[in-house]
């Protein structure tokens, strides 16, 4: 079950833990300030497979291109 | 008198983005009595992080919790005194829909101002395994108090996440010693924890934020409203962009025929409905200002007499204001347009539904918004640029949102597009959004490849913040519309007007600064014959070049300016004719039209490049791009007419 994925990967619906994030400085701080902090519970509101992701992260809504949620590994719950 | 300063929309006070560090420098300036931080009452946990680094910052704070009287639809109750005797700061339930709030709150901001009340010292939250390091940076920062102008345990923690602003600081005021010092204590975190301190700090704010915010906030499960139903459409990847692009459409075939008639007067001639089209572009907005314009020059004249000093008044300012006039209904309705998307959140889902189409030209859903803007002016879209994340993504659009043609070229295809001979007007027009377009997308995916060859520049990705979609507020709609109006008459109402004045010279003196009523002996036409041989790959010889060359020059300044200056240098009354005395044939005029669309759009444009990238060097290049584009476009233009 604790298979660390990123968060591409996970499908509509889904709800996961960040683990961490791997990226450039300015980017890694913006996603933390944002609410994207190791710990935080993510859920992913719509994935396609194809274009940004929307996901929720403290009840907001928040579009993340696909290579930046690459860069973000989470733990499925 | 209280005087509100609106700080610009950040996530937090690290130095990453311009944004932060104008914020962090104009609280620490001293300037302001009290800081007013927004909090949204739908969502506090998550933007309770800017207020609780406010309050590191310092203690003069007064938390505003936004729209109020929407918190029982989402089930949420916060027991705003409780927080209020936690932090020692007012907490202000507020309402922009109900205006509710608003004259308790102007009682605070008096009553902190005035009285004293509130926090006397920063916040300190507990960063716990961060704390000894923290302390040890506070230390070394401690012996420099003397004109450290920022609170020295939050400088301490800025340091410890690393923070270039401040780096600096400590670099140019203390030593590289002690620079070097502090780093090291950072590396020491890192190699202990294993984690960037940043991102521990980071961590920490959300507990506190968390443990304070469970004993303030209950919530209610209540069921998802309408409005996020509908809002998956956008997200996914075939509705998505039909959707956004529909909006889009409708918003500016609406814009466009309030403003000039088109592209209903093409349509209705096309049909035969010749009158009726008169009727749509004479009602027009530009048709109506260009009435009350003509109307009142020749007030004017008939009051003042035919003299220099009229000549002046009339067509230097006169013409130049009401060049500005012309467009500023078409600037306001879409603005206007654009305000309601923003304000009910529809903007950034269009934003999310168009990005894998921009991604292929190498931007991304960030610049849906300058780049319907620009199809209005090119000014204000080139300000709404500063939302996009990559640097090297915003020089691109910068230098090429020029190409997209904005209201003023509008009309100079529409008055072209009249003067056809053989070939429907409407076909020139669509030729020249389609090649404008073209034009837009390949440069922009060339100088991506560009960038991403150099490795200056990753693939274009968006992050971007989704509010619940809900009805615009007429209020909020109106302040939107009005601040990107004004930016647009501040920035090219100033330099039209000046540019108005020195082509009433060039047009109206001789190279020996004589007055001259004719103007094919003005010092304009003297520059437009030198530089006439231009026109000869496109079969101009020199004797006609120079009334095309004369109107580009004039377009140099502003595009509006090219229809008015070809009808005084021939003396006729209309395009049609102007042309005919100018003895251009189709092929020239949809050569010509097409340089107008994509050669420099105007002084105002290049001004707000050069303050928004503050770089002669791009500047420049944007220009040298944009007239070699123009030029070959035109000679390519030129020779498919003559084939046809």
């Amino acid at each position: 079950m604790n298979n660390k994925v990123t968060l591409d990967m996970l499908p509509s619906g889904r709800r996961a833990k960040i683990v961490s994030i791997v990226g450039g400085r300015g980017l890694t701080y913006r996603l933390y300030q944002m609410g994207f902090t190791p710990g935080a519970i993510v859920e992913v509101v719509s994935n396609y497979g194809y274009g940004p992701i929307i996901v929720r992260v403290m009840g907001v809504e928040t579009a993340i291109g696909r290579g930046v949620a690459r860069k973000i590994l989470v733990e499925p719950l | 008198m209280i005087e509100f300063i609106d700080l610009p929309g950040i996530y937090g006070f690290s130095s990453l983005t311009i944004e932060e560090r104008i914020a962090r420098n104009y609280i620490l300036s001293g300037e302001p009595d009290v800081l007013l931080v927004l909090v949204d009452s739908i969502n506090p946990e998550r933007t309770m992080y800017l207020a609780i680094q406010a309050l590191e910052l310092t203690p003069r704070v007064i938390l505003v919790f936004t729209k109020s009287d929407l918190t029982h639809v989402y089930g949420i109750h916060i027991n705003y005194e409780a927080l209020e005797s936690k932090l020692h700061i007012p907490v202000i339930p507020v309402s922009a829909a109900t205006g509710e709030g608003i004259d308790l709150l102007l009682d605070k901001i008096i009553e902190v101002v005035e009285k004293g009340k509130g926090r006397k010292e920063p916040l300190i939250i507990d960063y716990k395994e961060l704390n000894p390091f923290i302390d040890s940076i506070a230390n070394i920062l401690s012996k420099y108090i003397d004109g450290f102008k920022y609170p020295v345990r939050w400088a301490a923690v800025r340091l410890l996440e690393g923070d270039r602003e401040l780096e600096d600081y400590v670099l140019k005021h203390m030593s590289r010693e002690v620079l070097e010092k502090i780093t090291s204590i950072r590396e020491e975190a890192q190699s202990i924890f294993k984690r960037d301190p940043a991102e521990i700090a980071s961590i920490r704010r959300f507990e506190y934020i968390k443990s304070l915010m469970d004993k303030v906030v209950a919530k209610t499960k209540v069921e998802e409203l309408k409005g996020a139903v509908l809002s998956k459409y956008f997200y996914h990847p075939v509705i998505g962009p039909i959707a956004s692009f529909s909006i889009l459409a409708v918003i500016f075939l609406l814009a466009f025929i309030i403003n000039t008639g088109f592209p209903l007067n093409t349509l209705f001639e096309a049909l035969g409905y010749e009158e009726l089209a008169g009727l749509v572009e004479e009602y027009s907005l530009s048709g109506l200002m260009d009435q009350l314009f003509t109307g009142i020059s020749n007030y004017l004249y008939e009051v003042m007499g035919e003299s220099i000093l009229t000549h002046l008044v009339v067509d230097g300012i006169i013409g130049g204001v009401g060049a500005i006039l012309v467009f500023l209904p078409l600037i306001m309705i879409v603005s206007f347009s654009l305000a309601l998307l923003e304000d009910s959140g529809l903007a950034p889902r269009i934003a999310v539904g168009m990005h894998n189409l921009l991604t292929r030209i190498g931007v991304s859903g960030h610049a849906v918004f300058p780049l319907t803007l620009s199809l209005g002016c090119n000014v204000p879209a080139i300000i709404a640029t500063r939302a996009t994340p990559s640097y090297r993504e915003r020089l691109r659009l910068i230098m090429t949102l020029p190409f997209i043609p904005c209201q003023a070229r509008l009309v100079v295809i529409l008055a072209f597009a009249t003067a056809l001979r053989h070939y429907s007007g409407g076909l020139l027009i669509l030729y020249g959004y389609l090649v404008a377009f073209l034009v837009f997308a390949l440069i922009n995916k060339l100088l991506y490849e560009i960038d991403r060859r150099r490795g200056e520049t990753v693939s274009p990705e968006i992050l971007l913040e989704i509010p619940p979609l809900h009805k615009p507020l007429p209020r909020v709609v109106w302040w939107l519309t009005w601040s990107s109006t004004k930016h647009f008459l501040l920035k090219a109402g100033s330099i039209i007007f000046l540019a108005s004045i020195l082509i009433w010279f060039m047009t109206s003196y001789s190279p020996t600064l004589t007055y001259v009523e004719d103007p094919s002996k003005s010092i304009a036409a003297y520059l437009a014959e030198t530089l006439s041989p231009v026109l000869a790959p496109i079969g101009l010889p020199r004797e006609k070049a120079w009334i095309p060359a004369y109107t580009l020059i004039m377009g140099f300044i502003a595009k509006e300016i090219v229809i008015s200056s070809l009808l005084i240098a021939t003396g006729a009354d209309n395009i049609k004719e102007a042309v005919e005395i100018a003895g251009l044939n189709d092929p020239q005029i949809a050569g010509l039209t097409v340089f107008t669309i994509l050669y420099v759009p105007c002084l105002a444009t290049l001004a707000v490049i050069y303050s928004e990238l503050r770089s002669w060097k791009y500047t420049l290049l944007a220009i040298a791009m944009m007239m070699f584009i123009g030029y070959i476009a035109m000679l390519i233009t030129y020779y498919i007419g003559i084939l046809f």
